[in-house]
């Protein structure tokens, strides 16, 4: 279970952290005024400062005992957080998967399984759909479009 | 009567055999985004973008502001028959439309939802072709301090008038304007905010961050709820929806003030979102029949549609004339504009009259096409909606997968792209808007250079934005509404020091 309040929290030093790095960061391009006009960096450090300030607000919000807070104390329950990995872990792993499988396999081996495994589908329909899936793309994408999706490492090592 | 020849002539552009199927088209895709949870206007629109590259501009904005037009209808078929907004700015509509629909009137609530809002966008599309020009006229002599003005304004008024935590969008905003400005400065040529990564020198595509941020980020809300689609039937009875539509004049009143509150929140962006829900809440407040909200009442669907349509419509007048979009989908359109190298602003009514008014004509047409085809394709889309949603949702997967590396055939483009779906889930589950966000990314360059420009004018001083009336006028203006929360949440703790707000938290609930 992760409560609102951990939530707002961990965005808050989420944003408060990229907006840390935007400044730090755009020191490196100078900030002020120079013989050119605004250094470069002047922009995006002023955006930083701000992220950093609100993101600091908004921690001291969630962390004060706030009214509005406690009315919704529960922002996940498990049940929703297995939902959540369900979708989400399966999309990381066929995000990271890509580099080596290429697009079309990875996309119909990531069709296959989240259908198959948790059986939501037969095994022989879960197949189909994976295949259509793939030459779906193809045909859209390399044939139609003509954009190159990654063949990914291992059809580079067989020679495609 | 100038405007008027120069729609004539728009409408000898957009009445021609493709724009037509080019509409059509776009109404049906846009209808597909509106209905499916998890893919709604801005990231409908985005993924066709890289397919209009080849194509003229102007038929390229047609088929896009087209599917914009289909995923506004579409998201407002879902919440009525499903209960499910297709789209945040249909949330609305589920208030009074499901329990009509519920109880055995489904053909009615729809055709109340689409007549009127085909008539807040009518009202939309008129004040374009009247005002557009206008404001554009007014543009033309605008230099970089009083643009710098007109964009501060224009953010000052997501943090006044957005209806979220002021401090959240200011967050979102600041957060937009980095990401904008990461990559290869474009007036001194130095590599920015890369952070050592080589490939970030091109920059972050505001693609990139739309799939994410309303891809994926509205994938991962929609499966945590578990969408069951409890269908009403979905059968259109044809007589009751002329009968229906007969009727809507009788709530003139409210028509016509929900489609002044739609244009006024589309032109100073505030987004359909916002729109739709002030003006349920105003019409709540006003009608007569004020109590029975809630449990289908007709005023009750056409304020939020006619709002949410009007708003919708009016969004796109800014980003003619003046360059600044008024919601995120007008925000990827403009995104667009740029990437076919035309230069949105004032100029676009003096270089590209062909393109401006082909926009403009085909937007009466294309509302025309929506409607129609709408009605035609309720069941057909109802009927995907039964489809079970652990299918649809690896396949949206795929497709922001594929869209965000077809950007620039980029596999970091991929990967951020997952990275932008957490972030758009956690600021869509703690009420931080996405709109400003993605508005920021895709003018924060504009913005910054007008700031430097007026910066150079005034060899440093800011006092270059109070130099004339009209520049002064825009920054009061626009500081009075960053200022309007913290004056609002003053006067509540002078006349209730111990209440707590609750008024604003329903609202706040689906702000994107």
């Amino acid at each position: 279970m992760i409560s609102r309040r951990a939530l707002e929290l961990s965005t808050a030093i989420l944003t408060g952290s990229f907006g840390a790095a935007v400044v730090v960061s755009s020191l490196d391009n100078g900030i002020g005024w120079s013989s050119a006009g605004v250094d470069a960096g002047t922009f995006p450090f002023l955006t930083g400062v701000i992220i950093v300030l609100g993101s600091l607000y908004n921690l001291v919000r969630g962390a004060l005992p706030a009214a509005t807070l406690a009315s919704v104390p529960v922002a996940i329950t498990p049940t929703e957080l297995r939902r959540l990995a369900s979708l989400f872990v399966p999309a990381a792993i066929f995000v990271a998967a890509i580099p080596l499988l290429g697009m079309y396999l990875a996309s119909a081996i990531y069709i296959f399984a989240v259908l198959a495994i948790p059986r939501h589908q037969s095994m022989p329909r879960a197949l189909a759909m994976a295949a259509a899936t793939a030459l779906a793309l193809y045909v859209v994408f390399e044939r139609m479009f003509q954009v190159t999706l990654p063949h990914g490492a291992l059809a580079a090592a067989f020679g495609f | 009567m100038d405007n008027l020849q120069e729609l004539l002539h728009g409408f000898t552009i957009a009445v021609t055999v493709p724009h037509l199927v080019l509409m059509v088209i776009g109404v049906l895709l846009g209808i597909l985004v509106g209905v499916l949870p998890g893919l709604g206007a801005p990231n409908g629109v985005s993924l066709l973008l890289p397919l209009t590259f080849g194509m003229q501009p102007v038929s390229a904005i047609i088929l896009l502001s087209s599917m914009y037009w289909g995923a506004l209808f579409g998201g407002s078929v879902t919440s009525i028959l499903f209960n499910i907004p297709g789209e945040p700015s249909s949330v609305a509509t589920t208030f009074d439309g499901y329990p009509m629909a519920r109880d055995g009137r489904p053909t009615t609530a729809l055709a109340t939802a689409f007549g009127s809002a085909a008539f807040g966008a009518l009202v939309g599309v008129i004040l374009i072709t009247f005002l557009a020009s206008w404001v554009a006229q007014v543009a033309l002599a605008f230099g970089p301090p009083e643009y710098f003005a007109v964009y501060f304004l224009a953010f000052a008024s997501f943090v006044g008038m957005g209806g979220a935590a002021p401090i959240k969008t200011v967050v979102a905003l600041a957060i937009g304007f980095a990401i904008a400005a990461i990559g290869i400065d474009t007036v001194s040529g130095s590599v920015r905010l890369t952070m050592g990564v080589d490939e970030l020198v091109k920059g972050v595509s505001f693609v990139v961050a739309v799939m994410g941020l309303f891809g994926i980020g509205e994938l991962l809300v929609a499966v945590e709820e578990e969408v069951h689609a409890r269908a009403v039937s979905s059968k259109i009875d044809w007589g009751e929806v002329f009968r229906a539509v007969a009727r809507l004049p009788r709530h003139g009143v409210a028509l016509l003030r929900s489609a002044a509150i739609g244009c006024w929140m589309g032109i100073t962006p505030g987004g359909p979102t916002a729109a739709s829900f002030m003006s349920y809440g105003i019409a709540r407040r006003f009608s007569r029949r004020g109590r029975h909200f809630g449990t289908g009442e007709v005023e009750g669907i056409i304020s939020p549609e006619t709002a949410d349509h009007a708003a919708g419509t009016s969004a796109l007048l800014p980003m003619l004339s003046l360059g600044i979009p008024g919601s995120a989908t007008a925000a990827v359109m403009m995104g667009g504009l740029m990437i076919w190298g035309l230069n949105p602003g004032p100029m676009l009514f003096v270089d590209q009259k062909d393109f401006v008014w082909g926009l403009i004509a085909s937007m009466y047409v294309g509302n025309i096409v929506a409607v129609a085809l709408v009605l035609l394709t309720v069941p057909v889309f109802a009927a995907l909606m039964r489809i079970p949603f652990v299918i649809i949702a690896p396949l949206i997967v795929i497709i922001c997968v594929v869209g965000a590396y077809s950007v620039s055939n980029s596999y970091l483009d991929v990967v951020m792209m997952l990275g932008f779906g957490i972030v758009g889930y956690l600021f869509k589950k703690l009420f931080y808007p996405l709109a400003p966000l993605v508005l920021a990314i895709v003018i924060g360059d504009k913005a910054e250079d007008a700031f430097r420009q007026s910066m150079l004018m005034s060899k440093g001083s800011l006092g270059i934005f109070f130099a004339n009336r009209l520049v002064t006028c825009l920054v009061v203006a626009g500081i009075a509404l960053l200022l309007l929360p913290l004056v609002l949440q003053l006067t509540r703790i002078w006349r209730k020091p111990t209440s707590p707000a609750h008024e604003t938290t329903s609202q706040e609930k689906v702000i994107i």
